[in-house]
This record gives structure tokens, sequence and C-alpha cells, in this order.
């Protein structure tokens, strides 16, 4: 890391023309298109530690950079971020985020702090970072968030000598907007996995991530059942049984499924994504129930 | 004759197919065969050329082309190494030997691509054959059903978008996404699955897909393929290969446009498109989740409990009441269980998981997973679809949470769905779901103003005055206590100790349409809604019509809890009616006072025509003479003729029909003149120019199932024809395909029903497809009015049938055969000149035999094999009446004197019905025939049909379980034919038998029936056995006798 990156008390933006970035195609976009990244609390803990450091222009700069897509890929590791910024040169821009990992001894204590209270991992399940935890850890002696700036490491390959930049900038909005969708993003930066964190609720989860790699081609080939030789079973079979069908109406909302499980991770379609699916869901909709009426 | 078969492998679908060994199939290589796989070729296996040539013939030329085949090896019961078939018309089971074992064999079969399944399968539902000879095994039927499944989760909207990694690559998908209710019915329906749909595989070494696995699979290839077939634009062309990645900006822009193309073939380097996959499998882990669990999470809505008991005796909304305080107050509780997903009538409320550890063996038995750790991490889910649940997680160890009746309400009409959607499991009161009796807020119309005593001079079309009554229930509501009731804007009010659904709009809508006031209305519509078929005025819905005076008697009349007035016999019809059947014609003339369209619908043999004929002669003497128009099909036109003769002769009968059928004016004066004008469903649409310009007295249509596809010509001809009554006839069980009943009561009452398609979402899909019993019952009471139906069965109605029915009936000869008999007529006469002695004899019977063949098929009078269908009028009736039969669930024998027929018919017969049939006749060997009685009186998938040789099958045999008796051709000896009926007519015979003595009209075959009927000359010479008087005969007398007649040709 270069002595210079650390600097920021002098902000040189002031002194070069104002760079235009080289339009930037299938970049991660925010889906936020105006007003605040983030939603929820914990999101809104991340960006005020980016907010916090006194950058200027380079933090509205690097929101609209999240928003026209110049982001092209965020990588996120236990540690740290890497990413690709389009900026005004040819080559994309690396931008690396590094934050600090928790100890061996900090990760007991985490989990001791969240094992108190079961709701707190059920409110993870479901997507829900709980308050409490928080607290629970400053109560440890800890802290979940990067407060400080030694917290955060950041690294641009740009000329700015301001840091963080508006490439890193655009990255850390983006980071909020992930944030808000999987709470668990954070602790897998800090080097908790989602398998430990959630190892307390035991096999229910693990059930599903097994269930969720099988897919149903898979399924058929492993799990066999031999055949009945009795010719009438063979043949025949049964009737259909009553209800089997169920109702055969329109949902009153489009891409109700797409819509609980909320937004795509780091999309970076040139259209919203629910914008993209749903005209699929209604008139794939409407075409099977004339299908079925016989009008097709 | 070929049997369609498909099964599932891995992730496509195949089709092959058996045929009858002796039908000459393409010569197989033997050699070949025997390197891809050490399993033999199924004796009974088609070629593909078979296969591809039946479906290019039923479904279009471009199937022909399909060049997609594989030898696959299948799996099939067998007994000593002799593979069983689905259907004895493949080949006969092997009768005896050891036990039946699985046994593997080789067949040809056809890669179905998606587009092709959804065709092919689309062509298969709700059917037993594909066309002549082309019969869908139950597999296939399966397959079918299954696909109506995938059509009904797409247009739920239950898919989203993925990608699967198929052998060449990945791919963009739309999965199906089958949880909840919706897992439930894929298990219902993989537990009806013929094995035989999976018993296909490429690699026998590997065991066979269970069968939730292979419809699974099934689903997740038409799924994606019916979205894509539904998407907004037509399916996007897929890129040129190069040009495709450089064109996306980002995988997740070429996943969108993967999903919106033809095949969704994704390229791309494999770490980008793993990273995508590995993406959408976290966005979809929510779901995954609850779908894994072995429990699930139940929420319960509980009542709160009834305030002292008093609530029985408060009525909704007196103002005096305080009733809105009361109801606040009033708690909910929506509590929380976990129900096992392998025995869901095990519920464990959420405040004993908290208490008690060992709650767990309770739940789970295998114990592999701790359901206190579940019920936190599903309620964390709920959570996200409702706030009251999230709020409750604050608290230790959530039982529940309580609600006022706003939230109730708000819980049964939004959150329930949206938890049920999400697999979670709502239990709501019965007064909610229906299953108790459900009150509504309805409106009633009631006709005000001075009933008039006589109904004389009344019609449907009269105005009457009315006033609107809202109810709840039987309870009708004032004024004031329905703006009481819009004042406590509770959404649920507790009524007599039952709560009910009362939404601010409705009850709006209510007051609007009292204050609107009732107004003038005709009394057909006052009717409609007496009978629960008027549509909602102003959001409002109808429930019925409170009349009283005439109306109300015609109301009380047509939903059967009043008697219409029963007639006598009319005067001048000969032959007596029976009970019922005044009944019935009684029936038909009340809903023709009115102008109502009346379907006839008794079973087979109970005098549906003398039913009508005594309407028509009423009429007829009391000097309501416009014409009646009938049209029945081409074959039963000479029975309506006879009957006429026979029951009015009174009556002037114009048969219009064949090439000499009068045209223009001259039919016009003529019509007019008669008073039954007979034609036939072809004629209803070649001559509907002429028969529109008839005023008729009435229209009736026999066997009117004929107009059962609405957009048929002749339907829409029927549909077009103007008359003051209309009257439909058929046999066919209307209740079992309530496909067609639409298109009869639009015939009869148009518009009666609503639409088409309105009637295919309300009754059509959920009684014929999901056999739902609400659908069934409202259409019951829709329609019942105007159906009248009665069983021979029905001692309690028909007590006064005889045990044996005899029926003569009365068939015209096609062209063919008419050309053919008067060939064989005209070589007789020139030789019967010169003939005498022995020599004459021979010549007369030849000739009488000659005469019958032809009368039964020109196949057989020519013994040339041609082909059958088209060329023979019995052929075609026995035809129509042996489908009404097998419909109404009836057995039949049906005799013929000549073996040749019999395998003429058998060989047809089974083509078209799709099914076995048993043919005895004096070749079959005596072990053979015991094994057919027994089939034959056996239960269940018995054939419904027996052929027999009058000689063979006519004596000794006891074949009690056929109801119906049909003599194909005669053998002019009663006491033969008797001895034959018999058969049927027997000690252990339960029901009526009914006799159909099948005769040419215009041929040898009348006259000489005729003749045994004036029996005083003949009956002498019939008593002896044979056909042998017929020779003593003149000539003079024979050429008379033999003599083809004007009206034999019917088209």
């Amino acid at each position: 890391m270069a002595w210079w990156r650390r600097r920021r008390r002098y902000d040189y933006s002031d002194f070069y023309p104002r760079s235009v970035p080289i339009e930037a195609k299938g970049g991660i976009k925010a889906q936020a298109k105006r007003g605040e990244f983030a939603e929820s609390w914990w999101a809104k803990r991340w960006i005020e530690v980016l907010e916090g450091f006194d950058i200027g222009a380079r933090l509205h700069r690097g929101r609209s950079y999240a928003r026209s897509g110049q982001v092209l890929s965020i990588d996120l590791q236990a540690g740290g971020v890497t990413a690709q910024v389009q900026g005004s040169r040819p080559k994309p821009y690396s931008v690396k985020i590094k934050v600090k990992t928790m100890k061996e001894a900090e990760r007991a204590k985490l989990m001791r702090a969240i094992s108190q209270q079961a709701i707190f991992a059920a409110k993870l399940l479901a997507g829900e970072m709980p308050k409490d935890v928080e607290s629970a850890l400053t109560g440890a002696g800890m802290s979940l968030f990067p407060e400080r700036l030694n917290d955060l490491d950041t690294q641009c390959s740009c000329p700015d000598w301001s840091n963080p930049c508006k490439h890193i900038a655009a990255v850390y909005y983006l980071l909020g907007e992930e944030f808000d969708r999987d709470p668990f993003l954070i602790f897998k930066l800090r080097g908790v996995e989602r398998e430990h964190l959630t190892a307390g609720l035991g096999r229910a989860q693990a059930a599903a991530e097994e269930a969720q790699v099988t897919t149903a081609v898979d399924k058929s080939e492993a799990a066999g059942e031999p055949l009945d030789a009795t010719p009438a079973a063979f043949w025949h079979g049964a009737d259909f049984p009553t209800g089997w069908l169920g109702e055969v109406h329109i949902p009153p909302m489009a891409a109700a499924l797409p819509r609980r499980l909320g937004a795509f991770p780091f999309w970076r379609g040139a259209d919203r994504f629910l914008d993209a699916i749903t005209p699929a869901y209604s008139s794939a909709s409407l075409h099977a129930q004339r299908r079925l009426l016989g009008e097709e | 004759m070929i049997v369609l078969h498909a099964a599932q492998v891995a992730h496509e679908l195949f089709l092959w197919a058996e045929q009858p060994v002796d039908t000459p199939a393409p010569a197989r290589k033997r050699g070949r065969s025997a390197r891809t796989s050490r399993a033999n070729p199924l004796p009974f296996g088609a070629g593909t050329k078979a296969i591809t040539g039946t479906l290019a013939g039923v479904l279009g030329e471009n199937w022909a082309a399909t060049r997609d085949v594989q030898r696959l090896t299948i799996s099939i019961p067998a007994r000593d190494g002799r593979p069983i078939a689905s259907t004895p018309l493949v080949a006969e089971p092997p009768q005896e030997g050891s036990e039946i074992v699985m046994s593997k064999w080789t067949v040809e079969a056809l890669r179905l691509s998606p587009t092709q399944a959804t065709q092919l399968l689309g062509e298969c539902l709700d059917r037993e054959t594909l066309g002549p000879g082309v019969l869908i095994a139950r597999d296939l039927r399966f397959w079918a059903g299954a696909l109506r499944f995938a059509s009904a989760l797409v247009a739920r909207q239950q898919f989203l978008p993925g990608l699967a990694r198929l052998e060449d690559g990945w791919y963009a998908r739309w999965e199906p996404v089958v949880g909840g209710v919706d897992a439930d019915r894929l298990q219902k329906l993989a537990a009806v699955m013929p094995h035989s749909a999976r018993a296909l595989t490429s690699d026998p070494e590997v065991p066979p897909a269970s069968p939730s696995a292979a419809l699974t699979a099934f689903l997740t290839s038409v799924v994606d393929h019916i979205v894509r077939s539904g998407l907004p634009s037509a399916a996007l062309p897929p890129l040129p290969a190069p040009r495709r990645r450089r064109i996306f900006d980002s995988t997740h822009d070429q996943w969108m446009h993967a999903l919106h193309e033809d095949d969704g073939f994704m390229l791309g380097g494999h770490d980008e498109i793993e990273k995508l996959a590995a993406d959408i499998r976290s966005w979809r882990l929510p779901l995954q989740m609850t779908e894994a669990a072995p429990v699930k999470l139940c929420f319960r809505l509980e009542e709160p409990p009834e305030p002292d008991g008093r609530a029985d005796a408060e009525p909704p909304g007196r103002p005096k009441r305080t009733a809105r305080k009361r109801e606040d107050l009033a708690s909910w509780f929506v509590r929380f269980l976990l129900q096992p997903a392998a025995d869901p009538s095990l519920l464990v409320e959420a405040s004993d998981i908290w208490k008690d550890h060992t709650a767990r063996t309770v739940l789970l038995p295998r114990g592999d997973s701790s359901p206190r750790e579940y019920l936190l991490a599903a309620l964390g889910q709920a959570a996200g679809i409702c706030p009251r649940i999230e709020a409750c997680l604050n608290a230790a160890e959530p039982s529940g949470y309580p609600l006022d009746t706003a939230g109730a309400s708000e819980f049964l009409t939004e959150k329930a769905a949206a938890l049920e959607q999400s697999g979670f499991v709502v239990m709501a009161p019965a007064w909610w779901t229906g299953r108790g009796t459900k009150l509504r807020l309805a409106a009633r119309a009631r006709v005000a103003g001075a009933p008039l005593k006589s109904p004389s001079g009344l019609t449907l079309d009269a105005v009457v005055g009315f006033d609107w009554e809202v109810a709840l229930g039987d309870a009708t509501l004032s004024r004031a206590e329905l703006e009481a009731l819009a004042k406590l804007k509770a959404p649920l009010v507790r009524l007599r100790g039952q709560w009910v659904q009362l939404s601010a709009d409705q009850i709006r809508a209510a007051v609007d349409l009292w204050k609107n006031g009732g107004g003038q209305m005709r009394v057909r519509d006052i009717v409609r809604m007496g009978l629960g078929a008027a549509a909602p005025v102003a959001g409002v819905e109808i429930q019925s019509a409170v009349a009283e005076g005439w109306i109300g008697e015609l109301l009380a009349q047509l939903d059967g809890s009043a008697p219409y007035s029963e007639f006598g016999h009319p005067e001048g019809f000969e032959g007596r009616l029976r009970p019922y059947q005044l009944r019935g014609y009684s029936w038909l003339a009340f809903l023709r006072r009115w102008g109502l369209g009346a379907c006839l619908a008794d079973d087979m043999g109970l005098g549906k025509t003398i039913q009508v004929l005594a309407l028509i002669q009423r009429d007829w003497r009391e000097n309501r003479r416009a014409p009646v128009l009938l049209i029945c099909p081409t074959s039963v036109t000479g029975n309506w003729q006879k009957e006429a003769e026979r029951f009015t002769p009174d009556l002037p009968v114009l048969v219009h029909h064949g090439t000499e059928r009068m045209r223009g004016a001259a039919f016009r004066k003529q019509a007019a003149r008669h008073a039954l004008v007979v034609s036939s469903y072809p004629l209803l649409h070649r001559d509907f120019d002429l028969f529109k310009d008839v005023a008729w007295g009435a229209i009736v249509l026999d066997e009117a199932q004929n107009i059962k596809n609405p957009e048929t010509k002749q339907a829409r001809c029927a549909r077009s024809l103007q008359a003051d009554c209309r009257i439909a006839l058929t046999g066919t069980p209307v209740e079992n395909n309530v496909g067609d009943l639409w298109s009869i009561m639009e015939f009869l009452n148009p518009g009666y029903l609503g639409t088409n398609s309105d009637f295919k979402r309300r009754f059509f899909l959920p009684i014929q497809v999901d056999k739902d019993p609400h659908a069934v019952e409202r259409l019951k009471r829709l329609t019942g009015p105007f159906i009248l139906r009665r069983l021979k069965t029905d001692k309690t109605v028909i007590a006064d049938l005889p045990d044996k029915l005899e029926m003569k009936v009365y068939c015209p000869l096609t062209k063919e055969q008419a050309s053919l008999y008067a060939a064989v007529v005209r070589d007789a006469e020139q030789e019967l000149d010169g003939a005498e002695g022995i020599q004459r004899k021979g010549l007369v019977l030849a000739t009488l035999m000659k005469l019958k063949q032809a009368c039964n098929h020109p196949a057989q009078l020519l013994g040339d094999g041609s082909q059958i269908p088209g060329r023979s009028g019995k052929l075609a009736r026995l035809t129509e009446m042996l489908d009404e039969m097998i419909l109404a669930g009836d057995c039949a024998l049906v005799f013929t004197q000549f073996a040749e027929m019999g395998a003429i018919l058998q060989r047809y017969l089974q083509e078209t019905f799709g099914r076995e049939i048993l043919f005895l006749h004096g070749a079959t060997p005596k072990k053979q025939r015991d094994a057919m009685v027994a089939r034959f009186q056996g239960d269940g998938e018995a054939p419904p049909v027996f052929l027999l040789s009058l000689k063979a099958g006519g004596t000794g045999l006891n074949l009690t379980r056929a109801s119906h008796v049909f003599h194909f051709d005669r053998w002019w000896n009663p006491a033969v034919e008797n001895q034959a009926t018999d058969r049927a007519f027997r000690i252990g015979q339960t029901r009526n038998v009914q006799v159909h003595k099948f005769i040419c009209q215009g041929t040898v075959e009348e006259r000489i029936d005729e003749m045994i009927e004036r029996k005083s000359e003949i009956s002498a010479r019939v008593v002896g056995t044979g056909e042998g008087w017929l020779t003593e005969l003149s000539t003079s007398e024979l050429k008379e006798l033999f003599a083809l007649r004007d009206e034999a040709v019917q088209e």
C-alpha cells in the first residue's frame, strides 16, 4: 500500500478538470434510483461510515457512479471486497476495501451474543439484522461495523489522491444496498460465514441448503422406486383424485413470487430485475389459463 | 390398431407404442438390437414408422418427419418370459404360469420436444382414442393430466426464472415452484401415476425414478415451455452464436434474454455462469427453506368466545344495541402451531414447544431437527409477510397474537392468502372456508303489484314491478338495519352465533341498490334470479326472487317445490303412455307453455320419442298446428317416421331427406301443412336457408349431443332457427360431460348459462377436471329445472316398466348398400323365372342371405376385406347406441347370425371405442368360451360389449351383466331370437333388459318383419325352425318381398 493513498487531507479534485467516465455497460446498477441508498438500519450504519469521511463532491459523484452502473463487478470475500470500476480511462480501476476480520475469540463472543436469544437467529434467517445484535456486541466490547478510520483500508488504482475516491464511494454505496438485501454479507465480510452463524439453528437450515443444490432432474436420477409387477398398477394406475388441479385463476398481483424473494444479488441487468421479468408473468399466466380453457 | 404410450426418461418425455403382432409391422433386423442391449425387442412393440405414420394421420403431416428415435429399455410385467400387454387388444395375457415378474425389453421410442409433447398431450385430454384404432394408454392420459397441472401452475404464477445445466451446457429456464398446497397436489397426482409412465430408461442399470421425481422432471420441462410460448411478444429468435456473447453487457442481461427467447441456451465463461447460478440459489434460499423442512408452520385464526351465550338472540345491527363496541372488544387470536408434513392431523401448539423439550419426539420421530429451531426460522420468514407476526417476535416465547375484528378480517382477506402462497398453513374457521354454510349479503327481488289469478295470456315477456330486498342468509334486513350495519363499519359481524363477512363496499352497494328502488323487469329475468342464474347487480349478488301469484307458482314449479299440471292421454294417440311418460310429456308441455327450452334426457329405451309425439299430438288436436321441425341423425329418421305412423297416425309427417326432397316455396308450403317435419343434422346445415323461413311451432333435436360442440355449423344453425319452443332429446348422461351441456342449454335457453368461456371457468374446469362437488351442486340448481332425466334402474320413478322391453330399430341403407341390394335383386329376379324344385329353393335362400349381407355391410357381402367406416346404416346406428350405452355404464350383447359380420364388428368397435370387445362364435374353443363368459360377468374393467354368433351363443350361456340385447340381423324365427335374448334375461338379472331388433327399412327385412307381426297367415309355418317357409312363396310374392323401396335410403 502506497503511503500517499492514506492521505486525504488535501482535496486535489478542484485542480483537475472534472473527468467524464467512459460509459459502462453491464455494470451493477443501484436499484434505488433516487434518495437514500439504504433502507435498513444496518445498511445505513455502513453508509454512515463512508459519509463520515469528509470527501466533498466525491460522495455525490460516487452515488451517480453507483446509479449509472460504472461498477462492473464486486467480489465480496471474508476480510475484503475487490471491485472493478469504469472511470474515465479505458482500463477499469480496481478498488479494494479491506476490513478487519474477527478473531477467533471475537467470533466466539459473537456466537454467544446471538445464541442468547434465538430470536436473533430467527430474524437473521428472515433477512433481518436484529438491532439488539449490535448492542449485544458493544456490550462484549466489539463492533460489527468499521467505526474508525483504522478499521478500514481502502485502495483505488485511479489517479485521484483522495481516499476514499468516488470509485470507492460507488462500491461502498452498492455494498450498502446488498447488505439491505442480505445482512449475512456483513458477517461474511468480517470473516463469519453464514453457516457458522446459523449452526445454532441446526438441520433446518442445512437441509434447505442441501435441497437447493439438487435440482429436480438430479433428484429423479438419484431417488429410484421400483416398479410394481401387478399388471393393473403397472398399466392403469388410478383415477385422478379430487381437487388435484386447484383453482385456475390469475393472481391479482403479478410476479408475487419474485417480489417476495426481493432484489437479485448484485444485479447488473440493463433493466431493473422485476421490470424485466414481470411482463413474462402476466402474459404467461393468461396464456396458461386460456390453454386450460381450451381457448388456445 | 396401435396403443400409444408415453414415459418420462430423465428430463424428456418419450413416446412408444404397442401393436398386435399379427398386424404387418416393418421387419426388424435382429442382429442390430442385440448389439445395443442384451434385452430382446418387445414382441408387440411398434416400429417407428408405425408410430410416426399414426401421428401424422391424426395430428398433422409434420409428425411424419419426426426422426428423433432411440431404442430404449422398458421394464414390463411378464409371466414365464412372456410380456403382458397393456390391453388384451394387443396380446392375450398368458393366463396361467408362474408368478408375474418384471422383465426387460427394448422398444423404439420417439423423443418428444416440449412443443411436440404439449401438442400431443393437449389432444389426449379426456379421450380414449385419438382416432379410429389409435388408442391412448393410461400413462399417456396421465401425462395429459400432468400437462394440465403444469398449465395451472403457470396460470397461478408458481414459477421462477432459473438456470439449469444440461449435457450440452447451461440453459436459462422458467422453473415450476411447487410448494404448500401445490406440493400436496403433486403428491396426490404422483400417487395415481401408472408405473408404465416411468418404465422406460436409457440405462437399465439405474433404478426407475420415483413417481414424484418423474412428475417433477416432466413439470420442469413443460412449465418452461408453457411460459415461453406465452411470452408477451413472440419469443425472441436465438442469436447467432458468435454474436451472442458480445451483444450483452452482463451475464444478467444474457440471462434475461435467454429467458425470453426460444431455447434459452447460455453462452459464456464457466465461472461467470457458475457465479450466476450461485446467485440464483442464494436469491431463492428463503423459499427452499420452508419447503425442505419436515414440519410446517400453521396459523390458526380462533374466534372470540361467545359473549355469555347471548349472541343467538342478537339480530345484526339493531340500532339500539351498542354492537360496535362489543365487536371491537372481541378478541380474535392467531395461534402458531407446528404440523409435521408426514402427519397433518397432528398439531402442536407453539406454547407447548417452548415449554417442552420433548415435543420433538412427538413431532418428529426421526429426531433430525429441533422443532423449536424450525419454529423460529419459519416465524422469522413469516414476519416478512405479516408485520403483526414480526411484532410478536419481540416476546421471548411467542405463541400467537390477538386481533380485533378489523384485524381478523384483514387476516382472512389478505394475510391468509399471502401466508398460504408462501408455504405456510392457514386454518380459518369453517364459515370462512366455505365448509360450513356461508352467510352472505345478497339482494333479492320481490315482485310487487297485484298478482293475477289466471295465468292464461301471461308470458315470460310480461313486465312486472318489483322492489329490492337485502338479506343476510335467510334474514331480510330493513333499511334501517342495513344503514346501521353500514355505520358499524365492522367487516365481520356475528349473526345468530355465526360470523358473517361484510365489506363496506358491499353494504354501500346494497344501500345504493335500495335507494334507487326497484323498477320493472320482465318475468324472464325474475325467473333467472329465482333460479340463481342472475349476474350481480351493481356489485351486489342476487340471491333469489320472491313472488306471489302466478309468478311465485311458476318459480316453485321450476325449482320442483310445486307440481305442474299433468295431462292425460292426448286424444287420438294410439297406444298407452306409461305414467312416467305422461309426466314427461306434461313436463314438456309445462316448459313449452312458458317458452322455455327443455332437455328430455331419459335413459335409452324409456320412450323419449313417444313423449314428444304425445306433445305434438295434443297440440294438433287443440288446433295449434304450426309445424314441428325434428332434426335427428340420418340413421334414425326412419325410426321417427315408423313411430309416428304407429302412435300418432293422425299427424301428417313429412320426411325431408334424399335427393328428391322439396326445395324453395314448395317446401315452405308443404311444411306448413304438416304436423311434423323430420330431417337430419347434415341437412340442418345444408338446407338452413329453407328451414329458416318457416314459422316453426317447435324445434326438436334428437340425439342432441350432436350439437355438443358449440362451434360446429350444426350447432350454429340449430341456435339461429326461430321457434316458439325448443326441445333437446338425449340419452347420454349429461351430468357426465359438463362440457357438452353449455351448447345444448344455449340452444334451449339462449344466454341462460352465460358465455361459453364464463361457463368453462365456473363449471367445466371445476367439475370435469377437479371434481368440485360445490360446482356440481350449483350447476344442478341452475340447469335442474330444464333437464328431466329418468333412469330405468330407478324403480321408484318407473315402477311399471316391464322386465323386458322390445324395440325395433329402423335403419337406412347407404347408397352403396342400396345399389348392391338392387343388383342382388336384379340377378335373383332373372334366375327365379326359370328355376324349379331344389334349385329354386337354394336360389331363394341364397338370395335372402345376400340381401341380409347387403343390409349388414357391403364389406360382408363382397367379402373383400375393404374398409369399414361410413358404409352401413346399421353399423352407424349400432355405434351410436353403444356409445350412449357405454357412457351410461351399461353392458350389451350383440347377436349376429354371420361369423364374418361378427369379426367385422369386433374389429371396428374395438378401434372406435378403444376397448376390448369379446366375440364368441362357432370356432371358439370351449375353454376360451368359459373364460370369455367369466370375464364378461366379472366386475370393473370387464369389456362392456359381447358379440355372439346366434348359433354359438344363442343357448346355454348366462350373461346377466348385460342389460341391452342387440339383434344386428334377423333370424326370422321368434323362438330362436327369444332364446338368444334370454342369455341376458335370466335368473340373476336385476335390471330391465332392452331388446333392440335392427331392421333395414324398405327392404326384405322390414317386409318379413311385417309378415311375422301379421302372424295370422304364416304363424303355423313359422313354428318350424329356420327360414325354409320363405321358399314356398310364389315368385311374384318373392319379388314383392325382395323389392327395394324408396324409403330405404335416407341420405
